[in-house]
């Protein structure tokens, strides 16, 4: 398990147009096939935490890498292996795009110039349909959809990449209890496939019954990481957040 | 080109120009609606006849000072907006009330002068008066805007679907972005001696409004939008000549009844969409 496949080294990273760095000064191991719980009070620095691991962000100092990859110098090789689910998503009602197409479009960033989708491509959007439970919806119009249906296909949209991480930011804003429990089940199972996981999450009440590595965050820096029961997750979150308040 | 079915050379030539201009500008217009860019190729547009102003101004030829001005423009709309910290929205505005503004002085000036007796087809266009030329260039123009869909049509549609998950996916968002910007760019220049100035937005935006309410799928409006955009400007052509209408205003007309008809009469998208959400809530 020690196969560090992220590694924050000193990091501080300023987002375009700023005057004061968001996340100062930090470090980070986090091993392949970990299940990380990133929390922490709003303003804490957890998506820019994300935006710097997907390389989206300049780097100030440090240096971030992932999957063996510096982000700063080999962002296209890194993104190939990254799977990041965005927060804050609105969608068009007329968006012309089916739920097939968007999860293809996962596959895109794959495959070469020029080239056009072939029979694994395909194969992996039927999974991950298969994966998420939204095969029904496969040529249902995405803008069409609830927003916790449009979660579910950004999810199956990642899974169908097969990346090494996967990113989340938010994931369970839109969904309610059992869709979340079903949604934690499939990460925990891909988990368990070798896949890392880190998740920025305020909601606790879905997290996988094995212990997580809860990262917990404060004023752009780290206050708390290290591998703890779930049912420790929520209390410890809030904890810290409340600290932050007084 | 297509003399071997219209005898009359200036009708033949007008037809090829609006044909070529027609479909090159339909699917750019599906590129420049559904990636919300529609004021991008708004201030393109008045760009280019800033330049074709300025290019007759200074008696060169307008459509080569159309291009530079519109390739300049579509230079500094990204390092404008970063520099000067506005968003790219409010920077087309600032851009677009300039563009209008040279144009418009140089004109005027020319009016004054007694100069530049063709100015009046910049601003209306004047589809008869085209070099053969002019026409390849528009043909050539047509081609590479085809190829360049069609040779990145993943990466273009991941675009349009979500410009920050296609980065994350992999595609170089940039370079697409000013390769579009480009190909406006130049598709407006050549475009403006036929429509005019103040005409050509009718041609960069409403083929795909229109196609948009019959498709449901990218892939269909790209084929749609320049199929209507073709027939819509062959009707408007041959009915002009044959009324002695001006061809670039009537064809822009036809265009907005099009649209019209199109809004008001219940298309396949508007039922499935309906029933779509009935299945939602049962």
């Amino acid at each position: 398990m020690n196969d560090p496949i992220i590694q924050l080294d000193d990091v501080t990273t300023i987002h375009e147009g700023s005057t004061h760095p968001t996340i100062q000064n930090i470090s980070l191991k986090i091993n392949r096939g970990e299940f990380v719980i990133v929390g922490g009070p709003n303003g804490a620095g957890k998506t820019t935490l994300l935006e710097t691991i997907a390389g989206r962000l300049p780097i100030i100092s440090g240096t971030v890498l992932v999957c063996g990859f510096d982000v700063v110098h080999h962002g296209p090789q890194i993104r190939k292996k990254l799977g990041y689910v965005i927060q804050n998503f609105d969608f068009d009602p007329y968006t012309p795009f089916t739920v097939e197409e968007v999860l293809l479009m996962g596959r895109y960033g794959l495959l070469g110039f020029c080239k056009r989708p072939g029979s694994d491509d395909f194969t992996a959007v039927e999974q991950s349909l298969t994966q998420m439970g939204i095969i029904s919806l496969r040529k249902s119009h995405i803008g069409r959809l609830s927003g916790g249906q449009q979660q579910k296909v950004l999810i199956a949209h990642n899974l169908a990449k097969k990346p090494d991480v996967l990113l989340l930011d938010e994931p369970f804003s839109n969904l309610d209890l059992t869709t979340r429990e079903h949604v934690c089940d499939v990460l925990c199972r891909i988990a368990d496939a070798g896949v890392t996981i880190v998740m920025v999450s305020h909601a606790f009440d879905a997290l996988p019954a094995r212990g997580v590595r809860a990262v917990v965050m404060k004023s752009g820096k780290i206050v708390l990481n290290k591998v703890i029961p779930p049912e420790q997750v929520q209390d410890t979150v809030r904890h810290i957040s409340n600290d932050t308040n007084a | 080109m297509l003399e071997f079915l219209i005898p009359n050379n200036m009708i033949c030539h007008a037809t090829e120009a609006m044909l070529f201009a027609s479909i090159g500008c339909a699917v750019l217009a599906v590129l420049i609606t559904q990636m919300k860019i529609s004021s991008i190729g708004f201030t393109t547009a008045h760009g280019a006849f800033a330049g074709a102003t300025i290019g007759m101004f200074l008696g060169v030829d307008t459509t080569i000072a159309a291009i530079i001005s519109s390739f300049f423009l579509a230079c500094i709309l990204g390092p404008l907006s970063e520099k000067s910290r506005m968003s790219i929205d409010t920077t087309l505005g600032v851009l677009f009330g300039s563009m209008m503004a040279i144009a418009i002085f140089f004109y005027a000036w020319m009016q004054q002068l007694g100069i530049g007796s063709g100015a009046a087809s910049l601003l209306f266009g004047s589809v008869i008066s085209l070099y053969r030329e002019e026409i390849y260039g528009l043909l050539a123009i047509m081609v590479i805007v085809i190829l360049f869909v069609a040779v990145f049509y993943k990466e273009i549609s991941t675009m349009i679907f979500n410009r920050k998950i296609a980065e994350i996916a992999g595609i170089q968002t940039k370079p697409m972005i000013y390769a579009m910007l480009f190909m406006i760019a130049l598709m407006v220049a050549l475009t403006l001696p036929i429509v005019g100035g103040l005409l050509l937005y009718v041609w960069l935006v409403t083929p795909a409004t229109i196609a948009c309410q019959f498709c449901g799928t990218l892939k269909q409006m790209m084929i749609v939008s320049p199929v209507i955009a073709a027939i819509i400007s062959l009707c408007g052509t041959f009915i002009s000549f044959t009324y002695n209408l001006p061809i670039a205003p009537f064809s822009a007309m036809l265009f907005t009844v099009v649209f019209a008809a199109s809004v008001l009469i219940p298309s396949k998208r508007q039922i499935t969409n309906t029933n779509e959400r009935v299945e939602m809530k049962v």
